[in-house]
């Protein structure tokens, strides 16, 4: 039998998968009922949800962002109008490493060798990592119905979205399935399940802000067109449900016409010798990170673009929601800029994640054992070091420059005003020194205790997050709110920027760099 | 004697483990030394220190009359490395690794490089992630081997290799050697430590315990004998240097240490040697000896 020993292998699967899976799911429960509790408390009357439809249901740019403005005739469609996209993505995104990594990543590293040449059938491997998926998504239905229903939304709705979102999740697990028999390694595979998820979400944005027509050949479109809580569709369930289907049916004919460990697709041989930009620790430093440089740059700049694309809208949207005005710092005076300054705030933080990501790549280069052999040639310590250290450096910069040309574009285009693009930009580098000082905090790590560098540095970052975010829901004193660099970082655009603190985070930050580099020329390599 | 590697009494731990325990090993300018010992005896440890990665918590290293650690990257322009895991970047292909490592040594001799492509029958065209164990091997192998460097630490550098390859790499060794250059090779491969090697240390436990050409060492290690008589054999046994003796009657088998062969024979000679085998000891058994530190 060509699927023997499925039900063992799902069973090692799901042991593999019991630290990581809790992690996505929990996500996308907190996610939907934040929500879920966030909207019903805001828009808790008739009126208020009347003049959200009239608001938000007539930006073009926000329906791009969000769904269908037919959601908007209920507070739970309305829930469902702001997050089902973004839960989507979450749920698609599980779902492609969770079968990538159990088909193609097993077959690369030749785990999965070892696993075939046992009394293992040859469909077996995609049968269990596609139940694998299955069951995930069931779970995502359930927590998704705790999360709305749990929250007070009404339940059939709330089963509907629940099943909506697993199911547009199994539809992209197939396609991964599918992917995995064409690509020979794994980024081949993640490439293309992240364009065809980029495309889903465009042509259901395009879709959504003219006819309709482009929506209904995107999996996330589909999810929107069940209405939640609006109509309660439950056909239009049957599109992905089918193509999930018809698309294990294809991974499992391909899988047939390949052999172990090959793609469909032949992998293009790359060049015999090495150009002219490979030839310092430098250039080899931005040859590893270039990729994931531009991915996180084209990330924040459409978030930032997400952004500015509602910032002129604040004004009536906080006539209409004056209550909302308790978010903004300075209350309702000033809206715009209070608004812009919290949005790059919050870009800063995903601008910090990549610096702490990409400096500790230095720390993944040694560990993996590719460090040893250039510090054996003619290599400085500090020169590979600050090879990767220049990379985390210069691209929060980049970073943090794309999403302040992304919000000042798309804010610019509303208020016919380019002049914002320059604007923006530069208020982006205002919060430039306190993400390089988390940034710092990595660096420091690496040099003095580099099995405990990423823990420590996740640790700041994750406590800049809170005091940053939460600070007023939690109530913190005063001094842990201070521990943080973003607490001396004047407001920009709201508050006017002095250089004094400025000056201050970076000489601390040239402190901490230092000291990382004083570490890492006398401790053992390895 | 000049010397290109020069370790006395190394200590190194890592936590409460002792890897290297007062290492000591001299490696001549212009030898091809081997550097035996088993699994976790402290070789890749000490080729560490020696490239200045790892501090040593006692003893000296000097290499190419320069301190491992101080002098790093001037001497690391002097010497090329394989490493025991080899590990690549997967998205980068073999020859694009090789460029570079050459260029980060500071320039590697090109027509060298295409003429070792072709020895090793490697396609440089590969991404790092398609290759596998024994052409990422390669890979580091053609690195090292094209550089002009007047020192070579190879640690097992010929572990993922066919035979067919193994050939090949002795050859470029040879070469080597003839170009007066100095090679460091730690190694499991008995044929290829005896084929290559002007001497060998061998370590045990982070210490050497032998040191010396092979012809030395042989000498320090027993001959076995097998041998038929006219006359009874009595007392070989309790001669000095005879081991596991087992005598019956005209015929007996006993292992003889190599230093007092001369005096063992003359004795059976007066017996009347009817037969006389004589086994010089296999490379295995002496280091299957040191290795597991019997006696």
């Amino acid at each position: 039998m060509t699927t023997a020993g499925t039900s063992t292998l799902l069973r090692f699967m799901l042991r593999r998968e019991r630290f990581r899976l809790p992690w996505w799911l929990l996500g996308v429960g907190f996610l939907v009922s934040y929500q879920s509790v966030g909207s019903q408390s805001l828009y808790n009357t008739p009126e208020k949800l009347a003049q959200l439809r009239a608001t938000l249901g007539a930006n073009a740019a926000v329906v791009a962002m969000s769904g269908p403005k037919d959601l908007l005739a209920t507070i739970g469609g309305e829930v469902i109008f702001e997050i089902f996209s973004y839960a989507a993505v979450v749920v698609a995104l599980m779902n492609m490493f969770l079968v990538g990594r159990h088909t193609r990543s097993d077959e690369e590293t030749g785990r999965a060798e070892l696993i075939r040449s046992a009394r293992v059938g040859r469909h077996a491997t995609l049968a269990a990592a596609l139940s694998l998926a299955g069951l995930a998504n069931l779970a995502v239905a359930v927590v998704t119905f705790a999360a709305t229903a749990g929250t007070g939304l009404p339940v059939e709705g709330s089963l509907l979205v629940g099943i909506a979102l697993g199911a547009v999740g199994m539809a992209f697990a197939a396609l991964t399935a599918v992917f995995a028999q064409l690509f020979e390694n794994p980024r081949g595979v993640y490439g293309a399940v992240g364009a065809a998820l980029g495309a889903a979400f465009i042509l259901r944005g395009i879709g959504d802000t003219t006819n309709g027509a482009l929506s209904w050949i995107s999996p996330i479109g589909w999810g929107h067109r069940t209405l939640p809580y609006v109509e309660d569709r439950w056909w239009p369930l049957l599109l992905p449900i089918a193509v999930s289907v018809l698309l294990a049916v294809a991974a499992r004919t391909l899988l047939d016409r390949r052999d172990f460990a090959a793609g469909l697709l032949p992998s293009r041989p790359g060049p015999a010798t090495a150009s002219p930009a490979l030839s310092s620790p430098y250039g080899l430093a931005w040859r590893l990170q270039r990729a994931s440089l531009i991915g996180w740059a084209v990330g924040l700049f459409v978030l930032g673009a997400a952004y500015g694309s509602v910032g002129n809208t604040m004004e009536q949207y906080l006539k209409d929601n004056p209550e909302v005005a308790n978010f903004f710092p300075g209350g309702a005076t000033d809206i715009v800029n209070a608004f812009l300054a919290i949005t790059m705030v919050f870009q800063a933080l995903i601008a910090a994640a990549y610096g702490v990501s990409s400096a500790l790549r230095a720390r993944g280069e040694e560990t993996a054992g590719r460090a040893e052999p250039v510090l054996a040639t003619a290599t400085s310590r500090r020169a590979w070091l600050s090879s990767h250290l220049s990379v985390a450096l210069a691209g929060t910069a980049v970073v943090m420059l794309a999403s302040g040309f992304g919000e000042g574009l798309a804010y610019g285009l509303t208020i016919s005003d380019l002049s914002q693009i320059p604007r923006l930009m530069v208020v982006a580098l205002v919060y430039l020194p306190a993400v390089w000082a988390i940034v710092a905090v990595a660096v420091l790590g690496f040099g003095w205790l580099p099995q405990a560098a990423a823990t420590v540095a996740w640790i700041v970052f994750g406590f800049c997050v809170l005091v940053t975010v939460f600070s007023d829901v939690f109530d913190l004193p005063t001094w842990v709110q201070n521990a943080s660099p973003f607490a001396y970082t004047p407001q920009a655009p709201f508050e006017a920027v002095t250089a004094a603190p400025l000056v201050v985070i970076a000489v601390v930050v040239v402190a901490f760099l230092g000291g990382g580099f004083v570490g890492f020329r006398r401790r053992d390599i390895g | 004697m000049e010397t290109a590697i020069l370790v006395s009494g190394l200590k190194k731990n890592f936590g409460q483990t002792r890897a290297l325990d007062g290492l000591d090993l001299t490696v001549a300018r212009g030898e091809v030394h081997g550097f035996l010992g088993p699994n976790g005896s402290g070789k890749t440890t000490t080729i560490r220190v020696l490239l200045g990665l790892l501090r040593p918590d006692g003893g000296t290293a000097r290499l190419l009359d320069g301190d491992p650690w101080a002098d790093a990257v001037k001497l690391h322009r002097r010497l090329a490395y394989v490493p025991g895991d080899v590990t690549l970047w997967p998205n980068i292909t073999g020859g694009e690794v090789i460029d570079l490592m050459g260029r980060l040594r500071g320039g590697l001799d090109r027509r060298r490089r295409d003429e070792l492509l072709e020895r090793f029958d490697l396609d440089p065209r590969k991404k790092a992630r398609a290759y596998s164990k024994g052409n990422r091997q390669k890979v580091a192998l053609v690195a090292a081997l094209a550089s002009d460097a007047e020192l070579l630490l190879l640690d097992e550098p010929t572990a993922g290799l066919d035979p067919l390859m193994e050939a090949v790499f002795q050859q470029c060794i040879q070469e080597i050697r003839h170009e007066g250059r100095t090679v460091l090779l730690s190694s499991h491969i008995l044929a290829e430590v005896e084929a290559l090697c002007d001497r060998v240390s061998i370590i045990r436990l982070g210490r050497t315990v032998e040191s010396g050409t092979l012809a030395d060492l042989r000498h320090l290690t027993r001959t076995s004998i097998s041998v038929e008589t006219e006359q009874p054999i009595t007392g070989i046994e309790s001669l000095p240097g005879v081991h596991d003796a087992v005598l019956n009657s005209t015929h007996a088998r006993f292992d003889v240490d190599t230093q007092h062969l001369d005096a063992v024979v003359r004795q059976l000679a007066g017996l009347g040697v009817r037969s006389l085998t004589s086994t010089p000891p296999t490379l295995e058994e002496m280091f299957l000896r040191h290795y597991g530190g019997a006696e």
